[in-house]
């Protein structure tokens, strides 16, 4: 099985700017691989290193030291990019413009050809089922349509990896289930997904493998049934486990 | 050469679906009209002072679009965090920097077209002639200024975070270089060393931005600037704005972006 | 505790904004005059309205010069004989004067004048001679009837300095004299007279319109009379009194009486010219002829 997504002894220090003086370390020494056709899970507690890895890998943020390597290409070179598909956190879309305008002007940066373009957006616009809003502009939407919006456009090159960060944050049950369908849909069609999330449950649900970091450093990293098998309990459990978290007795 | 285009394509439609533009373009044509319509001793033939107020309204209004354009860009995308899917595809930051210079300076051709078109209304209403090369001249001029005006603008906003002060700075930087840059070797002459030599090394270092003000050659109706001089200075404006962009770039370049 | 009412609160401190406003109403006006001002401009812009003045003034002579005039970084004075403003002098010596002074003092006035705006000397470094391409670096003067652009920043100007004369004088001369416009000239030289009812050069002005474009020859002298009064009460107590101002006006009744038949009046008025005058042995000729006159007259 090839591997999409590797990174290697991949190391992030930032000044650290409480102390103004030594440097705080992000991440230490992570090891990933993420293989074709799988969804994996990327968990840890906040603060814990996802977002950095997450920057590193879409070439916001030099690492200190280390590689990362999408489909063999170091992430530093824009086009390791070409073939993946990026949902942010949070929506952060030119709000002037309207969901299928959004939508082209990705496809052309993608080099989409224009009738390619439109069969794609009319595509995606069903996917997210924005199309009664497609030609409103995106800051009349909701929360829950801007996010539809934000996998429409992770998705308008047809990408073959795709990066979320926390694509459920935020959303309501039924905005939830949507997502998690079309993760769904996009591991049946062999795409390769990696996200990363706190709803363990939701990870538990979809995800072929998970990786846990605790303090930029990476914990466990393995199937989900095999570690539910180790630790003998829910992924829950196990990842306050791997964190070190201790219940405090009620008084 | 795609990316940038699309990039260039979002800034234009920025433009056209903010206020600022229409805002400027009503004030303009308020006020040219007001005073178009002021009796002057009884002479409906005088038309220079409306010629040079109309065109110091379509300076301010277009040094204030395109610096306005250009200093928001960058800060926008990072506050509100467009610039991360936007990274997240295959888009280098060097076109990022040529996209959103491409757009400002497409918008405010775009926005001086109109701004000249209503000029050459106005004034051709009340002289009946219409030396359109001449308003061409002035236009091009204007544009390739505007150009070094919005690297210059696009540069500041890497270095300064909040787009208001960088536009206040660039607003005075490019206001002075207007009003005192050409005296400055005449300046310089008159100051003790080493002051001279500081003084002469900002004048040949700033931008002549001056030689792109040729509204007196327009209002007096004087002859067409040579071709070979606009070339020279549209050349000569075009290496400042390479420059501008490219210090726009190394420091944009360094950049940490974290989500 | 009761409860406020909005609607009450709203009403009990809009009376009391009425109550101070009214009260203090009266202290108000004493802390400045601008309030008072007779004149929007005023109420605006207060004492800064004569820099916009001046400025207005010296952008009507910007646009007499089609845009070609010196910086404050290439001379630290305007030109003071550019022929916008002292045309009307020169002028007005040409037509006292005529056939005596004409051609060297004109001449001697349009060198100074040649001599000052060439302003421009030859370029220090290449980014001086390349930008000479793209501003006026031609001394012309608006002519054929072109000066007429000229006026609406004298009008501006005087809008917004009624006190400032020479925009008055110098406007009405432009009017009257190249572009056919008598009444208007007459008008704004009335205007400036209610603002400034004493000044000595907008009455010898008006006397001017009288005289060359009405041949009211009794109005006129009785406007130059007045005119000369006003100089002497205002100017002749002074260190450095308005002397061209003046000639120009015992000049002119010099010619309005030597040609009413009044020699004696003339050698009188000739004699004060005589005394101010840069060419003292031409009117002195003048004079002598008067007195050859008078002498030989029954």
């Amino acid at each position: 099985m090839s591997v999409i997504l590797k990174t290697e002894k991949l190391r992030v220090e930032y000044p650290n700017r409480e102390s103004r003086q030594g440097r705080k370390v992000a991440l230490s020494g992570l090891d990933l691989e993420v293989n074709a056709g799988e969804v994996f899970g990327f968990l840890g507690p906040n603060g814990a290193g996802k977002t950095t890895t997450m920057n590193v890998l879409l070439g916001f943020l030099p690492p200190t030291s280390g590689t990362a390597s999408l489909f063999g290409i170091d992430v530093r070179q824009p086009i390791a990019r070409q073939r993946i598909g990026y949902l942010p956190e949070n929506t952060y879309y030119y709000k002037f413009l309207t969901a299928e305008e959004l939508l082209r002007f990705y496809a052309r940066i993608f080099g989409l050809t224009s009738a390619e373009a439109d069969r794609r957006i009319a595509e995606l616009i069903q996917l997210v089922e924005l199309g009664h809003a497609a030609k409103r502009a995106i800051k009349t939407y909701s929360k829950g349509m801007q996010q539809r919006v934000g996998l429409a456009q992770a998705l308008i090159n047809n990408p073959d990896l795709l990066i979320f960060d926390e694509p459920t944050s935020g959303l309501d049950p039924l905005g939830r289930m949507k997502v998690r369908e079309i993760i769904q849909r996009l591991k049946n069609e062999g795409k390769t997904v990696f996200f990363s999330s706190h709803e363990l449950g939701e990870v538990e649900t979809v995800c072929d493998r998970v990786a846990i970091i605790n303090q930029g450093e990476l914990k466990v990293r393995g199937s989900v049934a095999d570690l539910v098998e180790r630790h003998q309990a829910n992924l829950e459990k196990v990842f306050l486990d791997i964190i070190g978290y201790q219940p405090q007795p009620v008084s | 050469m795609n990316t940038v285009w699309a990039l260039s394509g979002v800034v234009i439609k920025e433009l056209y679906r903010r206020k600022d533009f229409y805002v400027l373009l009503v004030l303009t044509g308020l006020i040219t009209l007001a005073a178009g319509s002021a009796n002057f001793f009884n002479d409906a033939k005088i038309v220079v002072y409306l010629k040079d107020l109309c065109l110091l309204l379509i300076w301010i209004s277009a040094l204030v679009i395109a610096v306005g354009t250009a200093a928001r860009q960058i800060p926008a995308e990072r506050e509100q965090r467009t610039i991360f899917p936007l990274l997240a595809k295959p888009v280098t930051r060097w076109q990022v920097i040529l996209g959103k210079f491409l757009g400002c300076w497409l918008a405010c051709g775009l926005a001086l077209v109109v701004f000249y078109a209503f000029f050459v209304v106005v004034t051709g209403s009340r002289e009946h002639h219409w030396p359109l090369l001449n308003y061409f001249q002035a236009l091009w001029l204007q544009w390739i200024m505007l150009g070094v005006v919005i690297a210059l603008v696009l540069f500041g906003s890497i270095i300064f975070s909040a787009p208001s002060a960088n536009a206040t700075i660039c607003i005075v930087v490019v206001v002075g270089i207007l009003l005192i840059g050409r005296h400055l070797n005449k300046v310089a002459l008159q100051q003790p060393e080493p002051l001279q030599t500081l003084i002469y090394v900002v004048y040949f270092l700033i931008p002549h931005l001056e030689w792109y003000d040729v509204r007196d050659l327009i209002v007096y109706d004087h002859a067409l600037i040579s071709w070979w001089h606009c070339g020279l200075a549209t050349l000569y404006g075009a290496v400042y704005v390479l420059l501008f962009l490219f210090v726009a770039w190394l420091a944009f370049r360094r950049k940490r972006l974290s989500v | 505790m009761m409860k406020a009412s909005p609607p009450l609160v709203l009403a009990l401190l809009l009376a009391v904004c009425f109550t101070v406003a009214t009260s203090t109403q009266r202290h108000a006006l004493n802390w400045s005059t601008r309030a008072q001002a007779d004149s929007v401009l005023k109420v605006l812009l207060g004492d800064g309205r004569r820099m916009f003045a001046n400025h207005f003034f010296t952008q009507a002579d910007v646009t007499f010069h089609s845009g070609y005039y010196p910086s404050i970084f290439d001379r630290r004075e305007k030109p003071s004989t550019s022929p916008m403003q002292s045309g009307h002098d020169d002028h007005d010596d040409h037509e006292a004067e005529a056939g005596h002074v004409h051609g060297e003092h004109c001449n001697h006035g349009e060198d100074a004048h040649e001599k000052e705006m060439a302003f421009l000397n030859q370029p220090r470094d290449w980014i001086e001679r390349f930008g000479r391409h793209f501003f006026v670096t031609d001394h012309t003067h608006l002519a054929k009837g072109r000066e007429r652009e000229i006026l609406p920043w004298l009008r501006l100007s005087a809008e917004l300095d009624p006190q400032r004369v020479q925009t008055y004088t110098v406007a009405a001369f432009w009017l009257r004299t190249q572009l056919g416009k008598v009444a208007e000239a007459e008008e704004f030289l009335r205007e400036g007279l209610r603002a400034n009812p004493q000044s000595y050069e907008i009455l010898f002005a008006l006397g001017q319109v009288r005289y060359d474009h009405h041949q009211d020859v009794v109005r006129a002298r009785n406007l130059w009379e007045v005119a000369l009064r006003y100089w002497k009460e205002q100017e002749s107590g002074k260190p450095e009194p308005d002397l061209s101002s003046l000639r120009e006006i015992t000049l002119h009744l010099a010619r309005l009486e030597e040609a009413e038949g009044n020699w004696r009046r003339a050698i009188e008025h000739l004699k004060v010219a005589k005394m101010v005058s840069p060419q003292p042995e031409l009117l002195q000729q003048q004079i002598e002829e008067l007195q050859q006159k008078l002498a030989e007259s029954p």
